[in-house]
């Protein structure tokens, strides 16, 4: 990076998350390193530091035979763990350079690596059982802690005292890698940092991930020269992996960050919920410090108990969370159940779709419905946003952002409605969508100096470089259009309850398909049974009217009166059976036709139809006709011709006896969206008794022999009605005529 | 002048081939009655094969066709005779108990001259064929032979 290529080349904050800080190539001094064949244990690469002893190419039971042993022993046990492993002190050389070292080892690739970190004699002696009681103290006050920043606050203090560092942080990241300093305890000789946000930027991803294969590192001295590993590269060619490493040199760039910070000594323990980076333990001491190694075991081990107790607090709210959410879900999905739609038992119990995910306002979105529920954006942008969800095609079942506006600019404008957004998709086929939404809050954000960190140019004029910010003055800012986050419980609750919506439509479907199926089915055996009955059952009335009138008309003269009278009543019997069997036939078709509405001239079809009807009525009736004027109706043209031919029809019928037959047909004001039509006569009426069977099939309400009919007429009337949504009903008084009334919904206009 | 042209009445049920003959009888009419009983039998007539194949070259005047039939059914008669250019000039009448509006609708895109419904009234069954037989083998103007021999040639 020193040597990055000509000064007007651009360097991105992202130029740090490509630094190669695993095979940085040298290791601090307080130390050494040596790298060994692991069957030979012959060196074949060591730190320059390293005793000429060491040197390489010596086989270790040559120069040391007591650390011989104690790498072949680390070898023979094959430990399998990640991380280097101290395995004791040892006293190397006599007089003036005899120096005590804490041996660490780990394996990397095909090598056995040895690290001996300068102690003094009497810290080798601080081993974990001299730390039990402080453990065992550290365990019963987090059992006490009531909630995570409580816990924090006793990791760093113990961390601190275990340490003797001038300041300990509890620093957590959140989703996108910030930082911010949760707890703190101090000498007072650093500032405080507590409440402090770290841009994302000052951990590069890099370092986090060798934060979490590696879980403590540490710098006794900021000031220190790297020492140069040699040979540079391994036998296989490669510079040694240095990820496991306890003396790894650490980046320059960290190295600047840290005297910019005025710290010349740093530890850092990586805090892991669940095998991932929760936060770091972060030391700091003005002046450089050394920390014994078994000081920094306990403060790894400190950390581990910490982490186990966090992830057990965090599930257990999280439980708590599912528990109440669960119950709300359990009613909403009953509320479903209950309903015809899924749709109405959400609609139906706002509150509880709400308090679901602890959402303010929510809505429900089809392509032709958009519903929404308490604080939601306006009708129009929610569609916008349906548009938007359903346009961009990816193939989440949920979406969650607590800030909609990076997302969806347009959002930006109803931040204070929805900033957070939480959406299930609950059928792609026609693209349907559950949102809820979340209001605006606008949070001040104290940062640890200005995030926005910048390569500057030497001043020297030499190449850029990537300079660490130097300033850690606080650096307010107003964070906006973000809503409080949605907590995994709750998202969680919104994909269970999309899974289940995404059930009862199924099974709604499917007994729907069930249903139309058996629908399907039995109009098939309607249909042929009534051509049967069309074809077959007309056939024998026909022929008895045929033959009866054959021998009335050829034979008629050889019968006698009687005779003759017979022959006329099975004529009139058979002739009664065969229109019978047509009005039933038509009146069955009506219920299998599809409706073909289309707006049309009412007073037209009734004209047409009145024509028709007269054509039937004796040249002796006097028959006034008093038509209003009609307007338009919407409704299908056949099926209306045959509710005015059977209500003209009945109105010239059961006018027979009036000298003069007097039949109005009008439309009254059009009211609850219908409109309303009516024909009256001043016939013979009907008693309003029976005003039930009137609309009745088969049902009628005269002898046969005053008035001829089958009684379909207006059973066929009522039913056509219906089918157009529409209502029937009459009014009569005996003797004085009688009202029939139809209503037809009223087209609505298309959007 | 050639020989009047038969009217084909093509009826399984005897009932009906009785009284529809009767009601023709009334008309007066000269024409030669044929009756087949079932739609292959029509058929066969029509294109003067089967025991028909002796008969002379000469079209029907009109073929009343029952919808229901034993065999080959009315429509696929009136298909058929519809659907060839060599028979599509004579006149088809389905006279049919059915009044299915498909089977309507049916005939007449496949070419039908009429629909009759027979009525369960004698008398409006009587005066229906009386004017079908009328207009069909009297009045009605066939279409001049062009590109064909005459039947007879």
């Amino acid at each position: 990076m020193d040597r990055a290529g000509s000064a007007a080349q651009h360097i991105d904050l992202s130029a740090c998350d490509r630094e190669p800080i695993h095979i940085v190539g040298s290791v601090q001094p307080h130390g050494f390193l040596l790298a060994l064949d692991p069957r030979s244990l012959v060196v074949l690469q060591a730190s320059a530091n390293a005793p000429a002893a060491a040197s390489v190419g010596t086989a270790l039971e040559s120069a040391y035979p007591e650390l011989a042993a104690l790498a072949e022993r680390y070898r023979d046990a094959g430990a399998e763990e990640d991380g280097a492993l101290y395995l004791r002190t040892v006293t190397l050389g006599l007089g003036p350079t005899r120096q005590s070292y804490e041996v660490a080892a780990h394996r990397i690739d095909d090598l056995l690596v040895l690290e001996l970190e300068e102690t003094d004699d009497a810290s080798g002696e601080a081993g974990l059982d001299a730390l039990n009681p402080r453990l065992r103290a550290f365990v019963r006050r987090l059992h006490g802690a009531r909630g995570v920043e409580d816990l924090c606050q006793l990791l760093a203090q113990d961390i601190r005292r275990l340490t003797g560092f001038d300041r300990a942080l509890v620093y957590r990241f959140d989703r996108d890698w910030h930082g911010t300093v949760l707890a703190e305890d101090g000498n007072g000789v650093l500032p405080s940092y507590l409440d402090l946000r770290f841009p994302a930027s000052d951990i590069p991803a890099q370092a986090r991930e060798l934060y979490r294969r590696n879980r403590l590192r540490i710098i006794p001295d900021a000031g220190y020269v790297p020492v140069p590993i040699r040979p540079g590269t391994t036998a296989a060619g490669e510079p040694l992996d240095l990820s496991q490493s306890i003396l790894r040199s650490v980046s320059p760039v960290h190295v600047a960050y840290m005297r910019n910070m005025g710290t010349m000594a740093s530890m850092s323990v990586s805090i892991l919920v669940d095998g991932a980076l929760w936060g770091l333990v972060s030391c700091h001491n003005r002046e450089p410090r050394r920390v014994p190694f078994q000081a920094r075991n306990a403060c790894d081990v400190l950390t581990q108990i910490f982490a186990l107790q966090l992830s057990a607090k965090v599930r257990g709210e999280q439980a708590e969370q599912r528990l109440a959410l669960g119950a709300v879900q359990g009613r909403l999905l009953g509320f479903m159940a209950e309903e015809d739609s899924f749709v109405d038992g959400l609609l139906n119990h706002p509150d509880d779709v709400l308090a679901l995910v602890n959402a303010s306002g929510a809505a429900v979105v089809t392509a032709d419905r958009c519903r929404l529920l308490g604080a939601a954006p306006p009708e129009a942008e929610v569609r916008a946003l349906y548009a938007w969800l359903s346009a961009r095609g990816e193939a989440d079942d949920v979406y969650v952002t607590e800030c909609l506006a990076e997302a969806f600019p347009r959002a930006a404008g109803f931040a204070d409605r929805a900033s957070g957004l939480l959406a299930i998709s609950v059928s792609k086929r026609y693209a349907s969508y559950i949102l809820w939404f979340r209001p605006e809050v606008v949070r001040t954000v104290r940062w640890g100096g200005n995030p926005v960190k910048a390569a500057s140019p030497d001043p020297e004029g030499g190449p850029d470089r990537l300079h660490p910010r130097k300033s850690f003055d606080i650096w307010k800012e107003t964070v906006k259009g973000r809503s409080l986050p949605w907590s995994l419980p709750e998202v969680e609750v919104a994909e269970d309850l999309r899974a289940s919506v995404l059930g009862i439509v199924l099974r709604r479907a499917e007994e729907l398909a069930a249903m139309s199926e058996e629908l399907q089915r039995s109009n098939k055996e309607l249909e042929a049974f009534s051509y049967s009955v069309s074809h077959d059952l007309r056939a024998p009335f026909r022929h008895i009217v045929g033959y009866a009138n054959l021998l009335k008309n050829r034979e008629g003269p050889n019968l006698s009166d009687k005779g003759r009278h017979y022959v006329e009543t099975i004529i009139e019997a058979a002739f009664s059976a065969g229109t019978l069997v047509d009005n039933l036939l038509s009146f069955s078709q009506m219920g299998r036709h599809a409706l073909n509405r289309v707006t049309g001239d009412m007073g037209a079809l009734v004209e047409e139809v009145r024509r028709k009807v007269l054509r039937d009525v004796g040249p002796e009736r006097v028959v006034r006709w008093e038509v209003a004027p009609l307007g338009r109706a919407y409704a299908d043209p056949a099926m209306l011709r045959l509710v005015l031919e059977n209500l003209l029809s009945n109105a010239v019928k059961y006018t027979r006896g009036r000298d003069e037959a007097v039949i109005e047909v009008g439309r009254l004001p059009p009211r609850d969206g219908e409109s309303v039509f009516y024909v009256r006569d001043n016939g013979v009426g009907f008693d309003m008794a029976y005003v039930d069977k009137l609309f009745g099939v088969f049902q009628r309400l005269h002898r046969v022999e005053e008035f001829e009919g089958t009684g379909i007429g207006l059973a066929n009337v009522r039913r056509i009605v219906e089918r157009h949504g529409g209502r029937t009903w009459a009014e009569s008084r005996l003797g004085e005529g009688a009202t029939f009334y139809f209503t037809l919904p009223v087209r609505e206009e298309a959007h | 002048m050639a020989a009047l042209k038969p009217i084909l009445l093509v009826e399984d049920n005897p009932n009906d081939i009785e009284l529809t003959l009767a009601a023709l009888e009334s008309s007066q009419l000269a024409n030669e009655i044929v009756i087949c009983r079932d739609g292959a039998e029509a058929l066969d007539f029509i294109y003067r094969r089967g025991s028909h194949e002796g008969r002379a070259r000469q079209d029907p005047a009109v073929v009343l066709l029952d919808l229901k039939l034993p065999k080959v059914d009315g429509l696929e008669v009136l298909a058929k005779v519809k659907g060839d250019p060599g028979t599509r000039a004579i006149p088809v009448v389905m006279l049919t108990s059915s009044r299915e509006e498909t089977d309507v609708v049916r005939s007449y895109n496949l070419g039908v001259n009429a629909f009759v419904v027979k009525p369960v009234a004698f008398d409006e069954f009587f005066a229906a064929i009386k004017e079908i037989g009328v207009f069909w083998a009297l009045l009605n103007e066939p279409p001049p032979h062009r590109g064909g021999w005459p039947s007879n040639a």
